[in-house]
């Protein structure tokens, strides 16, 4: 016992197991699988653009700053000493040597026993105290300051023989624009990356999805009938192929499935006819000597002729959905006129009720009455039949039956309405879909009794109409009795 | 004299219920258990109805209908437990005249078969002399020859019955529910498959090319035609 339970898990775990993989699902899994690829695609190309981006940003600008920097350093090394050298003459103007040694697009200034000597117009505010001090103190050192918003490199050099120092100062705005042109080029690329990865996310999910769509389309047609639907067999794509094979698998043994249902729906009904025919037979044999048998016995023949006929009609009704269900369902259409139809599919129909119910007015708008409709008239009489079965049986009765133009349809084309009224209870609101339904009863099911229907009376007419073209909804009259409107396509009137 | 039914149907407990049935109708049945007994049987003693299940063992019904239809004119009704289009026009092509579907009621089938003999005799008020193209039809002797004595034409009761009632209204357009309530007595819901199965035989035996009729003519969404 203990060794069978270990081998096969009980079904609670297996629950147990789907829920724990429905819960790890991610935090994205309200979003569609497109949807959360493109993410995907376009959060990894943003990662990828910022962390290249910022690593060729910081080598180049690295790169360029210090090549810079040592540049400005060598150069002001460079003045330094010519400046040194002309300051070696006692008599020479220290601005004159300064105005000389500097290079010309260089600004520079010299600080010698306390006064300042320089280029163009610099401020001693320019040169940081701070580096002032560190140079005076007899080292070299260079800084970097903002002046007037543009950065600047400031060496200073110590010139111990002359007792002065030097302060070069070098414009970095062009270093600093190139970088900030890279820097714009780098987030250009970056976004451009992303918007691509984006793209690439999108395309390649829907590429991947494609198959999917055609599964969905499939499933879609088969769900509403067309059981012969299959995927075409991927071949190349081992993955597709084995997809393709297990879905075509599986509609296969449902169809075989629903075709053996279906089948033995129409098969039982067959069978049930070769039987039925005896006892038809021989039930009305015995309804024609029905005088020469005792009271008892034709109460009994009473009872058993009314099953017969509804075993009948039972059998008939079965066939008849069965027949719809496969998909044999013939219909032939004919022309005819509507007033002549409706009014000669009750009169046919009248023969069928019970000889208490009084026949039901018939009112034929003049407006379509010689109007032409394509109807299968066999079918439409068994509608006709079933509606006025259905309110003899709940509704005492039906009181009007009306022909008149319905509303046009989306195309356009007219259409005819007949309406099938009682004065009977009505059907609930709840229950005006439903009964519909192959054997449903409703409220009124306690009602059984000599009369009482096959149960699929009105599912036969919303069955003949849909074949008809058509459709029909209960409603409920001024008075709360039941009223069922069929719509039905209409030939046009100025047609060929 | 009573007319005279053959009942082809190889269950024994339908073939029962039916004699009885029939003969309370006033009918005489004569019972056929398979399609070839009902030829050695018919062969015998001719009747005046056939009734044949399409479901037989051995020679089926659709069978048993063609070569009872090469023998003889007489009327011919198919039982079939199916109203499926393919089994009922099937049976009508082989020959038959009307069909019945299972199970059915004695009544309905005793005024099916009442209907079938009625109309074997032609009406009195018709001309005795109906021609169009090079045929001739004599509504009386139940006789369609061709003009230029070449012979007669065989034709069942049925289908004579219909041509008499398109000949004698020439020009005029029948609707298929006139010609089902005048030729086999059914109201306006009769199978319209019954008039158009018949009018085609019809048409292979008196048009020189039945592929284009040129006296019964189809007015579509009307009905039926004849033209002289």
């Amino acid at each position: 016992m203990v060794s069978l339970a270990e081998e096969r898990p009980p079904p609670a775990r297996r629950t147990m197991r789907v829920a724990r993989w429905r819960s790890r699902r991610g935090p994205f899994s309200h979003l569609g699988v497109r949807a959360r690829v493109t993410f995907l695609f376009g959060a990894g190309a943003l990662l990828l653009s910022v962390s290249v981006g910022g690593i060729s940003y910081l080598t180049t600008q690295h790169f360029l700053v210090s090549d810079s920097e040592n540049a400005a350093v060598q150069q002001a090394g460079s003045e330094a000493g010519a400046i040194s050298v002309g300051l070696a003459d006692h008599d020479a103007d220290p601005e004159a040597v300064v105005l000389a040694s500097a290079d010309p697009g260089t600004s520079a200034v010299l600080f010698q026993h306390g006064k300042k000597y320089s280029t163009f117009f610099v401020r001693a505010g320019y040169i940081p105290s701070s580096l002032q001090v560190l140079v005076r103190s007899g080292s070299a050192a260079r800084e970097n300051v903002v002046i007037e918003g543009t950065t600047h490199v400031v060496v200073g050099v110590p010139l111990t023989s002359a007792n002065a120092e030097f302060f070069a100062l070098f414009d970095e705005s062009q270093l600093e624009h190139t970088l900030h042109i890279l820097a714009l080029a780098i987030v250009t690329a970056g976004f451009v990356t992303t918007v691509l990865g984006i793209f690439l996310g999108r395309s390649a999910s829907t590429r991947s999805l494609r198959p999917l769509t055609g599964v969905s389309r499939a499933a879609v047609a088969i769900a509403g009938g067309q059981l012969d639907t299959r995927l075409p067999a991927a071949t190349g794509d081992a993955d597709l192929g084995a997809f393709a094979n297990s879905f075509n698998t599986m509609v296969d043994q449902l169809q075989e499935r629903i075709e053996r249902e279906e089948r033995f729906t129409s098969d039982v009904s067959h069978e049930l006819r070769s039987p039925l025919t005896t006892i038809a037979a021989s039930f009305d044999v015995l309804e024609a000597h029905q005088e020469e048998l005792s009271a008892r016995a034709r109460q009994a023949l009473g009872l058993l002729g009314a099953d017969v006929r509804r075993f009948q009609r039972m059998v008939g009704d079965l066939l008849e959905i069965s027949r719809s269900d496969t998909g044999s369902a013939d219909v032939s259409l004919e022309d005819v006129e509507a007033g002549e139809l409706v009014r000669r599919a009750v009169a046919a129909s009248a023969h069928r009720l019970p000889n208490a119910v009084a026949p039901p007015d018939v009112v034929v708008d003049p407006a379509v009455a010689e109007a032409r409709l394509s109807v299968d008239k066999r079918r439409f009489e068994r509608v006709m039949t079933n509606l006025l079965e259905n309110a003899a049986l709940y509704g005492g009765g039906a009181t009007l039956v009306s022909a008149c133009p319905g509303p046009a349809r989306v195309d356009g084309a007219p259409t005819l309405q007949v309406s099938v009224e009682d004065h009977g209870p009505g059907v609930s609101e709840s229950e005006r879909s439903r009964i519909f339904e192959r054997f449903y009863r409703g409220q009124l099911s306690g009602r059984r009794g000599d009369g009482t229907g096959t149960g699929l009376g009105l599912a036969l007419v919303a069955e003949h109409i849909r074949l008809n073209g058509g459709v029909v909804r209960a409603e409920e009259t001024d008075g709360g009795g039941a009223r069922f409107v069929i719509v039905l396509p209409m030939v046009e009137l100025d047609a060929p | 004299m009573s007319s005279r039914i053959l009942v082809v149907e190889d269950d024994e407990r339908i073939r029962s219920s039916m004699r009885m049935a029939l003969e309370d109708e006033g009918y005489d049945v004569d019972e056929a258990a398979s399609g070839e007994d009902a030829l050695d049987r018919f062969s015998a003693q001719p009747a005046d109805v056939a009734l044949i299940d399409l479901m037989l063992p051995g020679m089926d019904g659709f069978e048993c209908c063609r070569a009872l239809r090469r023998q003889s004119a007489v009327p011919i009704i198919i039982v079939t437990a199916r109203t499926d289009t393919h089994d009922v026009v099937a049976g009508l092509e082989a020959g038959a005249d009307d069909y019945v579907t299972k199970p059915f009621v004695a009544k309905e089938l005793g005024a099916r078969i009442r209907a079938l003999l009625r109309r074997a005799r032609p009406a009195e008020d018709e001309p005795t002399v109906l021609t169009f193209g090079d045929l001739e039809l004599i509504p009386e002797q139940g006789v369609l020859r061709r003009v230029d004595g070449e012979g007669d034409i065989h034709c069942t009761r049925t289908e004579f019955r219909l041509l008499c009632e398109l000949a004698a209204n020439a020009n005029k357009v029948l609707s298929r529910e006139q010609l089902l309530d005048r030729v086999w007595g059914y109201d306006y819901f009769g199978d319209g498959r019954l008039v158009d199965v018949h009018i085609r035989r019809l048409r292979t035996k008196v048009e020189p090319d039945p592929a284009l009729p040129r006296h019964i003519l189809t007015v579509r969404g009307m009905g039926y035609k004849l033209v002289p």
